[in-house]
């Protein structure tokens, strides 16, 4: 007894990088392995899971018997197993190792149905036994190998059992699996014969799952999920012959599943829409595309695909492979279904991808249920990113971290990207990991300032010395200040004004003079140029510059000699500029002011000091320029931003404020934009090939659509011909109803503009240089050269231009420069992506733990989701309109009482109507548009650490089935009372 | 090779009994001694054979990997020879004393095989260009009682007849990336075929004109000379190499080649049918080292 014989299991296997290699198991042959019938007699198991049966409810099988199933009954039909009717099943250890294999949430659910006492499964190891094993045979597949082992391991038992009186029956849906049980004289049915011949259960057969289709379809379509990609001779053949294009795609945000390719010799994007034709293009890849026959154009879609939702409904299928199959269908379904009746798009599948854009990305790892499993899904935080498959044997060390994965490749026949397990960044919710996910995805340079680079800073204590002060004008006499919000340590900016004899003004704007401590062409200056410009997120600074320069040396700080660079203008009382010039200066700011304190200086009529009535001066000036810009056409456009107030200690938010607006702030920035024009018409004038300037394009007609869409909605016209008549009409487009409604307004007009971009003058035609949204036909930066790169370029052309400072090639070169403003540009998009990125987490962070309720607004309408705005958190919501939560609340209720499970659901599902034409979206009376107001309830799901997701629901108005009640009246907003807006 | 101290008298005696036509283990000239051959008796390579002739003993196994062809034969696959002396074998062997030894032997089977005649390479290829199958024929000596170079011929030839490759099926191309797949059916392979596979034959010369074959240590210590002569089954000579310091006539030596064409077509047969043999056994017990 025990041991009887070793075998050698041999297989062959390909490896990753594509050798073969031979495995050869060892195997081990038994002969006490037990038939787990309790009371057969000859077996001498200690637990015998398997009762003797007396009688039988089939008519089939008059007598008492007990089943065995094959692997696809497990695969296909684990619903009619799960019921409580079916019960003493004989798994052959076969069926489980396939089953593991080809599903592992059906394993998940086969093994649960195991444990359970009450259905009396048996995992008979057939596989060991030593009359059940069974060698596959030359001209044999697997499948059939298995097959016959499943076969033999009945006859077994049939034999086995026939002095304890009792039948083993297989279950089968393989027809010719079933004829060969036959000739064994087994007795064998599929499924739907066994259930149908059951006498007390008749609504069993409703379980059954039909399946007509072969099986063999799943082999085929396991090989190739994804169409092959063409060589590089290919692509390029295809070029130049006209055939296929090539572009970048870039991932819709809403959307995983569609993409745009801007290719050349086309004026609109061309659309690629589904699994299959992005064909394993991630965003950012130069791709070669074929455009589609126009019939199957198509427009992009209005359905917003939540990658989580996705695989969340499916509970982990991804796991699958053999699954793929109805995964592709159902978000083929998904998108067709959200297919707009607008104008169609240029449509294309990717063919071949010519240069991968890959890098490192940052995520957490999904949870897997089976613990000895070592393959994993990696969630990237990048929603543009699909999830990666990984390999890894400590997965309960990565849970609750964020890691960072590395994509290795994507074969033709793998679901997702495979990758491997880089580093651990840190605990998810840990301020600094949250931080450093941010920065990371955003490509921001933030490791510590070098050595080198440290070494550049001038000694302190730094002085000035006398050489200095002939150098630069001496204007520590005059009664400077600057202006800032609360908090703000980099001051770089400073202001003073005086009256001229003659009745004008004298204004000065006095620059941090960053340049001077700044030295072309040291570490320094290589950091700072390849950090370009600092970074704000909403507990932490990422300095472009060091801390001795940005906080101390070139901070204007009050009451200090500090360097500068001005520039002063002589201005007429009706604040025409009469004469500028830029100077090197040494200034003594009498003191740094907050907004709040300027305001208050200027309200209060007795202050009569110098330093406030130059303030009411710059204020009275600053409102007049105002008006002449809005005047030419400059846009007055709002964000949402708002402010956190943080707790340091605890690091968590105690209360959000919507930005608030003063007059002060308006001083400031008139003084600001007239100082940067000033130094973009001198540059460009000297410089006329390599002035360094910000442009801001007109944004094509076709960027206005879905704003004239939505204004169109509340029967408002906008007209957007040139930037003055969309100015005047946002003006006058108000609603009494909606005091937000005009601020929604310049939000999304916000949304339609143009990146305004850095560029050297040399590479563009004068009429390219225009900025949009400032109506200026020049523009700049100069004023902020301690957080901005580009800034400092402009004051070392300006440095060269009054003779201060001497010019050196790389400045010079408009190649370079446009190099350089590309780099800066990049810099300043992902800055800026990094800095909302961090806004939102600590808003989502703010309503961890509680149930808040929110006025919003309606912003976006897609066919299953609207998104709303939310001033107060300064975010935007989806509010989806499927019955995703309740949905996954009925899905675990009926696994645990799957038996029950027959009631029909009587609950009244509303149903939406979505019209794109008119954007509304209908659900019986009740009819939703742009811009109209929701309160909403917002909640975290923070039940699984990993995955913490903003719910939202509607509260009113009241939809029956899909709204839920308001939470009562006191818990409202229990933090956020303070809301000043 | 193995350090054996013979006297005159002893080797006297042996090259006396070599002129009479009798050797003092009994055999004749062109006698050789008992062979054991074995092939697959190491499950995890995908070919393998072991070779004992008297105390000589070799083990041999082939393994597959896949790779690029060399550019100058894009449709051929690769041979390559490893040669490992166990200081198992012979004191000598010890550290890198068998290094000499194993690279003669790898480069004698690198020339026995690179004659286009010998193996049809071409079989080897994959995809003309991208990908070919590469055999690593890995030869471990394990005890060395002379004609070491005979033993491993025969081995290798018995490995490579043992040699099952995985059938490999070509699914399609991805980014000018070919992509193939091997069957789940551990029984779907292919053989290479061996029918011109060449074996060599050592010839020990003993006196001026007189040759032997199949020498043990000791005949090796009366003849330091000898001539490693590559044959294939139809009797084609491949390779030809001289071991050891002395000279060969023209006669000896055009008469040790012809020799070797005879008994080479001999052995090969003899080879052939045994094992066919060895493959037609029903549930072969695998002896192994047991």
């Amino acid at each position: 007894m025990g041991l009887l014989e070793r075998k050698q299991k041999t297989f062959y296997r390909k490896t990753k990088k594509g050798n073969i290699i031979k495995i050869v198991r060892e195997h081990y042959i038994r002969d006490d392995i037990w038939c787990g019938l309790d009371g057969c007699g000859s077996c001498e198991m200690e637990d015998a899971i398997l009762e003797v049966q007396n009688t039988s409810d089939s008519t089939l099988v008059p007598q008492p018997h007990h089943l065995m199933i094959d692997t696809n009954v497990a695969l296909h039909q684990i619903d009619v197993l799960c019921d409580d009717s079916i019960t003493d099943v004989i798994i052959p250890q076969t069926v489980i190792q396939e089953v593991k294999h080809r599903s592992l949430p059906i394993y998940k659910r086969l093994r649960d149905l195991i444990e359970s006492s009450t259905k009396r499964f048996y995992v008979f190891s057939n596989e060991h036994h030593s009359e059940c094993y069974v060698e596959q045979e030359a001209k044999e597949t697997l499948n059939d190998r298995n097959d016959r082992a499943i076969r033999i391991a009945c006859w077994w038992y049939s034999q086995h059992f026939k002095p304890a009186k009792q039948s083993v029956v297989l279950i089968t849906n393989d027809f010719a699996n079933c004829m060969k049980a036959r000739t064994l004289e087994l007795k064998a049915f599929t499924m739907k014969e066994y259930v149908a011949s059951l006498k007390s259960s008749p609504g069993l057969l409703d379980l059954v799952a039909n399946l007509d289709k072969d099986e063999n379809e799943e082999l085929i379509q396991r090989a190739c999920i994804y169409p092959p990609h063409l060589g590089t001779a290919d692509i390029n053949q295809g070029v130049k012959r006209g055939k296929l294009h090539h572009g970048v795609l870039k991932t819709s945000r809403n959307n995983f599943l569609e993409a745009n390719v801007l290719a050349e010799g086309f004026t609109k994007s061309i659309l690629i829409q589904g699994r299959q034709n992005l064909n394993r293009a991630l965003h950012d890849d130069l791709v070669a595309i074929e455009l589609l026959p126009e019939e199957e154009w198509s427009t992009p879609s209005t359905v917003v695909i939540d990658k989580e939702k996705q695989e969340e409904e499916k509970e982990g299928d991804s796991e699958d492979e053999g699954d793929d199959e109805n995964t592709l269908t159902e978000e083929q379904k998904l998108l067709a279904s959200g297919r707009g009746k607008g104008e169609r798009q240029p449509t294309a599948r990717v063919v071949g991808i010519m240069k991968r854009k890959w890098r490192q990305y940052c995520g957490i790892i999904k949870k897997n249920e089976i613990t000895e499993s070592i393959r994993h899904l990696f969630i990237p935080a990048d929603k543009k990113i699909p999830f990666i498959r990984i390999e890894t044997r400590q997965p309960d060390l990565l849970y609750d971290k964020r890691i960072i994965v590395a994509i290795d490749s994507w074969p033709r026949d793998s679901k997702n990207p495979k990758g491997h397990f880089v580093r651990v960044i840190g605990n998810i919710g840990d301020k600094d990991a949250e931080n450093e996910v941010i920065l990371l995805e955003h490509d921001c340079p933030h490791t510590k300032f070098s050595e080198s680079v440290l070494n550049c800073l001038p000694k302190l204590p730094w002085i000035i010395t006398e050489k200095d002060e002939a150098e630069r004008e001496d204007l520590r006499h005059l009664d400077v200040c600057s202006v800032d919000p609360v908090g703000c340590t980099d001051i770089d900016d400073a202001l003073h004004c005086r009256k001229l004899p003659n009745g004008n003004y004298e204004v000065g704007v006095h620059i941090a003079d960053v340049s001077h401590f700044i030295r072309p062409l040291t570490a320094l200056d290589k950091e700072a140029q390849n950090r370009s410009t600092t970074v704000y997120l909403t507990n932490r600074r990422i300095d472009m510059v060091p801390d001795l320069l940005s906080s101390n040396l070139c901070s204007l700080r009050g009451n200090v000699d500090r360097f500068a660079f001005s520039v002063i203008w002589e201005i007429t009382p009706k604040a025409e500029v009469q004469s500028s010039r830029f100077c090197k200066a040494i200034i003594k700011s009498r003191g740094e002011l907050t907004y709040q304190q300027a305001q208050a200086r200027i309200d209060d009529s007795t202050m009569q000091d110098d330093l406030t009535n130059s303030l009411r001066n710059l204020n009275k000036l600053a409102k007049t320029l105002k008006t002449k810009r809005i005047d030419a056409g400059a846009l007055v456009l709002a964000s949402m931003e708002v402010k956190f107030h943080m707790d340091p200690d605890t690091d968590t938010v105690v209360d959000i404020v919507a930005k608030q607006h003063l007059e002060t702030m308006s001083m400031v920035e008139e003084f600001m934009l007239l100082a940067n024009v000033t130094a973009a018409e001198t540059t460009l004038q000297h410089f006329p090939d390599c002035a360094l300037l910000r442009r801001h394009p007109a944004p094509p007609q076709s960027n206005f659509e879905p704003l004239l869409a939505a204004a169109n909605s509340q029967n408002i016209t906008l007209d957007v011909t040139s930037n003055k008549t969309l100015a005047e009409s946002l003006n006058v487009a108000t609603r009494d109803n909606n005091p937000f409604f005009n601020s929604m307004l310049r939000i999304m007009t916000t949304r339609c503009m143009m990146q305004a971009l850095y560029f050297c003058s040399g590479t563009l035609e004068p009429p390219e240089y225009n900025h949009y949204g400032l109506a200026t036909p020049t523009y700049t930066h100069f004023t902020s050269p301690i957080r901005r790169y580009a800034d400092i370029i402009v004051h070392r052309l300006l440095a060269v231009i009054i003779e201060a400072d001497r010019t050196y090639p790389e400045l010079l070169d408009s190649k370079k420069l446009a190099d350089l403003s590309q780099h800066i540009n990049y810099r300043h998009k992902m800055a800026q992506y990094a800095g909302r990125g961090s806004a939102e987490i600590t808003a989502i962070a703010s309503l961890r733990g509680k149930v808040t309720e929110f006025d919003s607004y309606v912003l976006f309408l897609h066919k299953n989701a609207i998104q709303v705005l939310v001033p107060t958190i300064g975010q935007q919501v989806t509010l989806f309109l499927d019955k995703r939560t309740q949905k996954r609340d009925d899905k675990k209720k009926a696994k645990k009482k799957s038996p029950e499970a027959m009631e029909v659901d009587e609950e009244i599902t509303p149903t939406f109507e979505f019209n794109d034409k008119e954007l509304y979206v209908k659900c019986d009376d009740l009819v939703l548009r742009p811009f109209d107001h929701l309160r909403i309830q917002v909640s975290v799901d923070a039940s699984d650490v990993q995955h913490q997701r903003v719910v939202c629901q509607l509260v009113h108005p009241v939809i029956p089935g899909f709204s839920v009640p308001s939470v009562s009246q006191d818990t409202q907003e229990p933090k956020l009372k303070k809301i000043k807006t | 090779m193995v350090d054996i101290n013979l006297s005159d008298a002893e080797k006297c005696y042996i090259i006396d009994g070599v002129k009479l036509g009798i050797r003092v283990d009994g055999r004749d000239r062109l006698d050789y001694r008992h062979l054991e051959i074995e092939t697959g008796l190491v499950s995890t390579a995908n070919g393998s054979a072991r070779v004992r002739l008297d105390r000589t003993d070799v083990l041999i196994t082939v393994k597959m990997e896949m790779d690029r062809p060399s550019p100058d034969q894009p449709n051929q696959g690769r041979l390559r020879f490893f040669v490992n002396c166990s200081a198992n074998a012979a004191p000598e062997f010890e550290g890198r004393g068998g290094e000499d030894l194993a690279t003669t032997l790898s480069a004698m089977m690198d020339r026995l095989y690179s004659s286009p005649y010998t193996l049809d390479r071409s079989c080897l290829c994959v995809v003309p260009g991208k990908h070919v199958k590469v055999l690593y024929v890995d030869i471990e000596i394990l005890d060395c009682a002379g004609n070491l170079f005979d033993a491993v011929s025969i081995g290798v030839k018995a490995a490579l007849w043992a040699t099952h490759l995985p059938r490999i099926y070509v699914t399609g191309e991805d980014g000018g990336e070919l992509e193939f797949e091997v069957s789940d059916n551990p029984h779907d392979t292919e053989r290479i075929n061996v029918s011109n596979a060449p074996i060599l034959i050592t010839h020990l010369r003993i006196t001026e004109n007189l040759t032997i074959v199949d020498p043990t240590p000791e005949e090796e210590e009366c003849g330091p000379v000898q001539v490693v002569v590559g044959v294939t089954p139809s009797g084609l000579i491949t390779a030809l190499q001289q071991l050891g310091q002395g000279t060969f006539t023209t006669q000896t030596l055009s008469a040790a080649i012809k020799l070797t064409r005879e008994l080479g077509m001999k052995i090969h047969t003899h080879l052939t049918a045994k094992l066919r043999q060895e493959e037609s056994m029903e549930n072969r017990e695998i002896r192994g080292f047991l």
